[in-house]
């Protein structure tokens, strides 16, 4: 059998290992000059790399961890030591432990809500949770307007929806936004470092993994070849890509459901697999290089919060060796949109001053470096497409039902840790299980022939 | 309200039944994000408002109830 799969992100590269180990010959046709997708490494020293793309995991991410463990890649605590610096509420101001500096009991009532309503989902078949069509036509910011009274739980939870799924409340329906919590593990686990959805990182870059990946495949991954069209006839399938035209039994597209919907099909589906209402998931991440991690010195733990942006939260992402010192920003949600459409010279500018004023010990960093993942032509967005109003009872049903030799992966297709890099390889072992029962008796009948 | 409708609310919101006057909120697992729903529950039983650093000082129910009481008195 011969199989095509579209995309060398990690889902893409899951499916080819797993079809390949089951003897199919597989061909990966990738349209960046690079594997990896949404996880990309930046070198900020020689040997020393950050994560610019996905970047975390934790116990629950079984099948990333053993994925880890076959490529012989490591894990490092992302433990945080020192105090945290909050620009919220009442101005700027260090505090112990994570927590902001804002009325607890509101807060509480806010999470109160958003547990109700993530315990409420039917997280393997979202479509058919009670009440689904009024969840899924309300968006989060309405619901937000009506469930929540305090300004202080008003301020944090953009932030928090943007930590948690790169997201602006205006742009998802609630059943996504309960979906996605559930699907990660719940409110406490996603948002948790320590025993959470953060715990680790991967020693010297998320990107290893793919590469690893890759290089273990019997036929290198075919970069610079995106696919424009896919046409089924009753011997196979025929993938054209920038080189040509590739023939196989079965395809499989390994990337966002926007890029899908952009490859012509031939045989149409019957469905396209985003709306007018999928948003792109709203994340740029910064990494700002200095010498050392100046902050640990002043007791901080580089953990901050700041509610005007752009870096609505930084983290210290020194890598492994304590050098150099690496300060990431995350910029998400609405502010994501605002911050990418800034020219380059300027982004920097905001970021540096932001930086040294929530940290006024830092000096000009040795170097800036600026992931868009917004206004990726290969990602279209990052964490992953937001589901806006409509789009689950609409789409979701079909999201993993292949068509005819067409199927499809992609954490995105994925009800189990959306999302998230677990998400994007549950997605690929569960379609090689699907592409070796439903097409492997066909190609043996015309082997035989 | 009492130590026993503490471990109540402690049991709900870190979901499990092993809870006493005694434990310790955090050694539980229970993180800033999980303190703020226990506050919250607090406030809603019974009209006090305690702070974030109130609950640190005093992370057991037995202790909780402690504080609950002098600050009502």
């Amino acid at each position: 059998m011969n199989v095509i799969v579209v995309g060398a992100g990690l889902a893409g590269l899951t499916a080819a290992t797993g079809l390949s180990a089951a003897g199919v010959h597989v061909t990966v046709l990738e349209a960046r000059d690079r594997v990896g997708g949404r996880t990309h490494g930046i070198e900020v020293a020689p040997g020393r790399w950050v994560d610019a793309g996905a970047a975390y995991l934790g116990v629950r991410h079984t099948e990333l961890i053993s994925m880890l463990t076959g490529l012989g890649l490591r894990t490092m605590s992302t433990d945080m030591v020192g105090a945290s610096r909050f620009d919220i509420g009442d101005g700027l101001r260090t505090v112990d432990g994570r927590f902001p500096p804002l009325n607890a009991i509101a807060l509480g009532t806010m999470f109160d809500a958003l547990d109700e309503v993530t315990r409420l989902v039917d997280v393997n078949e979202p479509w058919r949770t009670p009440g689904a069509d009024v969840l899924d036509r309300l968006t989060v910011d309405r619901w937000a307007a009506q469930e929540i009274d305090h300004p202080d739980a008003a301020t944090f939870l953009p932030l928090f929806l943007g930590e948690m799924m790169a997201a602006d409340p205006a742009a998802v329906s609630v059943l996504h936004m309960a979906f996605y919590l559930r699907s990660g593990g719940g409110l406490r686990y996603l948002n948790a470092f320590e025993g959470g959805a953060q715990e680790s990182r991967v020693d010297g870059g998320a990107h290893q993994i793919s590469e690893r990946l890759a290089a273990q495949l019997p036929h290198p991954v075919r970069l610079n070849e995106p696919v424009t069209a896919i046409h089924t006839d009753d011997n196979g399938v025929v993938v054209h890509s920038a080189s040509g035209a590739h023939r196989a039994d079965a395809v499989i597209v390994a990337i966002p459901p926007a890029l899908a919907d952009r490859i012509e099909f031939t045989p149409r589906l019957p469905q396209s697999r985003t709306s007018a209402h999928t948003a792109r998931g709203s994340a740029l991440k910064i990494q700002l290089v200095y010498p050392t991690p100046l902050w640990r010195e002043h007791g901080l733990s580089g953990w901050s919060i700041s509610a005007d942006g752009p870096l609505l939260s930084t983290v210290d992402d020194t890598p492994a060796g304590g050098s150099p010192g690496v300060l990431t920003g995350f910029v998400t949600g609405a502010e994501a949109h605002r911050f990418s459409a800034l020219p380059a010279d300027e982004q920097r500018a905001v970021a540096v001053a932001q930086a040294s004023h929530v940290f006024p010990f830092l000096g000009e960093p040795v170097a800036c470096h600026i992931t868009d993942w917004l206004n990726d032509p290969f990602s279209v967005g990052c964490y992953a497409a937001l589901f806006g109003p409509g789009d689950w009872t609409r789409h979701g049903p079909r999201l993993t039902t292949a068509s005819g030799r067409v199927h499809w992966a992609g954490t995105e297709t994925s009800t189990e840790y959306f999302g998230l890099m677990e998400g994007a390889i549950r997605s690929g072992q569960r379609v090689v299980s699907e592409v070796l029962t439903a097409h492997d008796s066909r190609s043996l009948v015309s082997e035989l022939a | 309200m009492n130590a026993n409708d503490i471990v109540d609310i402690f049991r709900r919101i870190l979901e499990t039944n092993d809870i006493d006057v005694d434990s310790d909120f955090f050694q539980l697992g229970g993180d800033s994000l999980t303190a703020t729903r226990i506050l919250s529950a607090v406030a809603r039983r019974t009209g006090t408002e305690l702070t974030f650093d109130d609950f640190m000082a005093a992370p057991t129910p037995g202790s909780l109830s402690e504080k609950l009481a002098c600050v009502t008195v």
